[in-house]
């Protein structure tokens, strides 16, 4: 029997370590979710050499039901700015060959770094071409995942377009609410093609939005929670520990399960620092309508905590570009008059306008405005340059000046940095909403958005895909990349646009094609 | 001798350093006593190195299509965009800084403002013993290289005083002023390259500074700010273009950076700490402040064995100002012993006001965290000097070593706390 069906994976690249990651299926019994099987041990090795020629780093690890089989561990003592392969045995099978990067090391200066960015990939609303399009490429150093890597729902309740229609169906076939089914769930989607050919080729920095646990999860419930699923705490606890079993990732700073803390920040030497964030475990629960609520001091996205962690590790004596993994949009965002018909298909992919259209989707920043407000105040007291929020969510593609003062800023463009959002692997966009050919009825929308928000410089609402963040000392730019269509496994892969910032400027301008 | 430039015409009068010639457009440079045959050697030197400071620029400043000499002289050489000035992010530390290579805590001057506890006063560091340590301007000179300074702030002329084998004399040309415009400044140092042709240059463009304070439309539109970016922009091209139509281009290193940025208050966003202070028991009548900007330096005037005390009362009063962002020891920012007892920053868009609300009317200041970005670039046509954007941290205390491994030369014995940004063997191409 094959002993290795959910690949391996690595991420959250450390100038000298790295976490790998794989599970083991012993048993025919030891399924995922289960509970089933033997307590046994996985090799592993890691090698600078794609033929293992050179081991450096070898060992074992036990794993067993507890755990559900997984194998995730913290290799240390390797080299910066060096790519490694890695491999797990049991019996006589070794895994599919995993490859990874160390991050530079401190202090250094790289000349480049280079990103994947993706975010909200629904496994029943298509296939996943834009990890493959990622998996595709020899030249990242890591992908940064911001959330919605996976679905919770049921088939039938969230697949492709308006009619919810499922290229695929979720294993299992019910909504996620207890740890069995959410190991299930994160078992399917480590089995897709195109992710695990993704988590072997690069490693992963993830954090997690909503729907790794369910819709519009905030600290004490979710838009899709109810008293029938039991207590909202012991589902969140469920959902965070298969999260931490299958996902390549540091919780509080270590990969033995024991953590609970996401929020962490990375270092590239003295080129960038890339602080990602959890903006839905401490969050106050989103006010139903716009309100003065969402201006509210007592209410916080980010948890006070986390917040001055944040704002700490924004700052002039930190490396050149702060990048900021973050789940949900921070560029304000307030509506000119927009068609009436289209309102109703915008708030469903956005949440942006509610009946009545007033201005803010009060699922993202737009919603805890003082936190914001604090945020960009630390900015502008600190005289911080050069901070990129990478933001992913809202199934659309953005390149956004941030102004201090959005009132002002037409005049004076006194910005706290830039955000580039990516669009999502598969989740349903505004075309998906209205049934539209691309570039039709959502360009009208755009526009609207554009003029209504002088620092909105680029939007599509039609696009599927991926995004490649490169970074030189001298800019940052973005690249999207776009997707034909969902439900075709093979579809092609396009370049779309590219933005990016120079270092200084807290502006973001059209760059003229991608960087490769 | 109240002011730098009434020191500097004593100078003058006792013969510590002798008037030159003036040039063309009648500006005066004098050289240091000793300096019996001030005319440039045939040849001039075999390397020449210029730091402008183009006073108060914000980094951001370069990139808006109006300051196209500068822009392009940045792009072709090699770019910090993290640099950053040094606590108190004023004018006259961190000129000290670009020449001393070393913090406030050695150099002794932390701020352009201080308590001076011997005269009892407030009072600017414009004197020429203010800085405690050997400037790079007598390293140069001790190493056989000819210096210049061409410094457009009285303050600026009076605290390196007599240091450089020549210096511009603004007041036979000016009314004793605190400023003087870049246009007559740039006509300086031209004076001073083409007649006298030093090997090192230290330079101060004080509109876009000057023009930043007073601009009314500075939290708006920006505009005399951004003709003053313009004008000055004219005028560094004029001395570009004489090094490359000299040739002195092929020998030359040019470093452009600003001492510190600027920020712009509001009306209604003024900090004035000396009224609350007043207002304690412990505190009243017995607290100095020497107000810089965006930061006010506070000093105990009271018995020693309450100064625990009062520095706490000090810093929960300020703490719990409207407006105030930072309370700091000046040890924990290595000001030293002339910055007082307690260092109070404001917030972006605030200013202070002291020791009365009206005392600082001016809408654009410095000093505070919201000034530390600065432009800072090396260029010029010297061979083997670096090109491209660099992601280091550098800051103003950088500019010493830089141009002493542009000249082959070490630390003084005093040391360096910044460091070199070209590498000794490269700049010798």
């Amino acid at each position: 029997m094959k002993h290795f069906r959910h690949g391996v994976a690595s991420g959250d690249p450390l100038p000298d370590a790295v976490v790998i990651w794989t599970r083991v299926t012993p048993t025919r019994a030891a399924l995922p979710g289960s509970g089933k099987g033997p307590r046994v041990r996985v090799r592993w090795q890691v090698s600078t050499s794609p033929r293992f020629t050179r081991v450096v780093r070898r060992g074992t690890f036990a794993t067993g039901a507890g755990r559900d089989h997984t194998v995730k561990l913290d290799v240390t003592g390797l080299q910066p700015a060096t790519t490694y392969y890695y491999r797990f045995g049991y019996h006589r099978q070794w895994s599919r060959i995993g490859r990874t990067r160390t991050a530079p090391a401190p202090g250094s200066a790289p000349a480049n770094l280079r990103f994947g960015v993706v975010s909200c990939a629904n496994l029943q609303a298509g296939w996943f071409a834009a990890y493959r399009g990622l998996a595709a490429r020899n030249d990242l150093d890591a992908v940064i995942h911001l959330g919605d890597y996976l679905y919770e729902y049921a088939p039938g309740q969230y697949g492709m377009g308006n009619a919810d229609v499922d290229v695929r169906r979720h294993v299992p076939a019910r909504e996620t609410v207890t740890l069995a089914d959410y190991r299930r769930r994160h078992a399917q989607y480590k089995q897709d093609r195109d992710l695990a050919a993704l988590h072997a080729r690069h490693p992963v920095i993830v954090t997690w939005d909503d729907h790794e646990v369910t819709n519009d999860a905030w600290a004490g419930g979710a838009e899709n929670h109810d008293t029938g699923e039991r207590s909202w705490a012991r589902r969140r606890r469920h959902a965070h520990q298969a999260y931490d079993e299958w996902m390549p990732v540091r919780m509080s700073g270590t990969a033995r399960l024991d953590g609970k803390q996401l929020y962490r920040r990375l270092a590239f030497g003295e080129l960038a620092e890339l602080t990602m964030l959890d903006l839905r475990t401490y969050r106050s629960q989103q006010v139903a309508t716009p309100s003065p609520a969402v201006g509210d001091p007592g209410r916080t996205i980010a948890g006070r905590e986390q917040l001055d962690w944040l704002k700490d590790g924004l700052s002039p004596d930190r490396p050149l570009w702060r990048l900021v993994g973050n789940p949900v949009m921070i560029a304000p965002v307030t509506f000119g008059a927009l068609p009436q018909r289209l309102q109703a298909a915008v708030n469903q992919v956005t949440g942006i306008v509610p009946d009545g259209g007033a201005a803010y989707n009060t699922d993202q920043w737009d919603g805890y405005t003082a936190d914001r407000r604090e945020l960009f105040e630390h900015i502008a007291d600190q005289g911080v340059r050069d901070v990129v929020f990478l933001t992913g969510d809202i199934h659309s593609a953005w390149a956004c000046d941030l102004p201090l003062d959005p009132a002002t800023y037409p005049v004076m463009g006194t910005t706290a940095g830039v955000e580039f959002v990516c669009a999502s692997v598969t989740s349903n966009n505004l075309k998906d909403i209205t049934n539209t050919p691309p570039r039709t009825s959502s360009v009208a929308v755009e526009n609207v958005l554009k003029t209504a928000n002088r620092h909105v410089k680029h939007l599509d609402f039609d696009s599927h895909g991926f995004s490649v963040l490169d970074l030189t000392p001298a800019r940052a730019q973005m690249d999207w990349y776009v997707i034909g269509s969902r439900a075709d496994r093979d579809t092609a892969i396009t370049w779309s646009a590219s933005w990016a910032t120079d270092a200084g400027t807290g502006r973001v301008r059209r760059a003229k094609g991608p960087v490769a | 001798m109240n002011t730098p430039f009434e020191r500097g015409l004593a100078d003058l009068r006792t013969g510590r350093r002798t008037l030159l010639k003036a040039g063309a457009a009648g500006l005066a440079i004098s050289a240091a006593s000793g300096v019996l045959s001030p005319g440039r050697a045939a040849a001039g030197p075999a390397r020449r190195c210029y730091v402008l400071v183009i006073d108060g620029t914000r980094p951001e400043e370069l990139d808006l299509g109006v300051t196209p000499n500068l822009t392009a002289l940045r792009d072709g050489g090699l770019r910090f965009p993290r640099a950053q000035s040094l606590p108190v992010m004023e004018t006259i530390p961190n000129h000290v800084m670009m020449m001393t290579g070393v913090r406030p805590i050695i150099s002794g001057v932390p701020a352009n403002s201080i308590y001076d506890r011997a005269l009892g006063e407030v009072r600017d560091l414009d004197r020429e013993t203010d800085i405690r340590v050997t400037t790079l301007l007598e390293q140069l000179r001790a190493a056989g290289h000819s210096t210049g300074t061409v410094l457009s702030k009285d303050y600026l002329y009076g605290v390196f005083g007599g240091r450089a084998t020549y210096r511009w004399e603004p007041f036979p040309t000016l009314p004793v002023t605190e400023h003087s415009p870049d246009v007559v400044t740039v006509q300086a140092l031209l004076a001073m390259v083409r007649d006298h042709d030093p090997a090192f240059v230290f330079a101060n463009l004080g509109d876009i500074d000057r023009f930043g304070h007073a601009d009314l439309t500075g939290g708006s539109l920006r505009v005399n700010r951004n003709a003053a970016l313009a004008d000055t922009d004219a005028q560094v091209g004029l001395f570009l273009d004489h090094l490359r139509r000299s040739g002195k281009w092929a020998s030359s290193m040019v470093i452009v950076l600003a001492d510190h940025s600027m920020d712009w208050s509001h009306p209604d966003r003024v900090v004035s700490l000396a009224g609350r202070f007043a207002a304690d028991p412990l505190l009243a009548g017995r607290v100095q402040i020497a107000d810089n900007g965006g930061a006010d330096l506070c000093y105990w005037t009271g018995s020693p064995g309450d100064r625990a005390a009062a520095v706490a009362a000090m810093s929960s009063i300020a703490r719990a100002t409207p407006g105030v962002l930072e309370v700091h020891q000046p040890r924990d920012l290595s000001l030293g012993a002339n910055a007082g007892d307690l260092v109070v920053y404001c917030k972006a868009g605030w200013r202070f006001s002291d020791p009365t609300p009206v005392a600082n009317p001016i809408p654009g200041n410095h000093g505070h965290p919201a000034t530390k970005p600065i432009p800072f670039f090396v260029a010029g046509g010297a061979r083997g000097l670096p090109t491209g954007v660099s992601s280091a941290s550098v800051t103003t205390m950088d500019v010493a070593p830089t141009v002493a491994a542009f000249f082959g030369i070490g630390a003084p014995a005093t040391g360096w706390q910044g460091r070199a940004l070209i590498s000794r063997g490269a700049s010798q191409g």
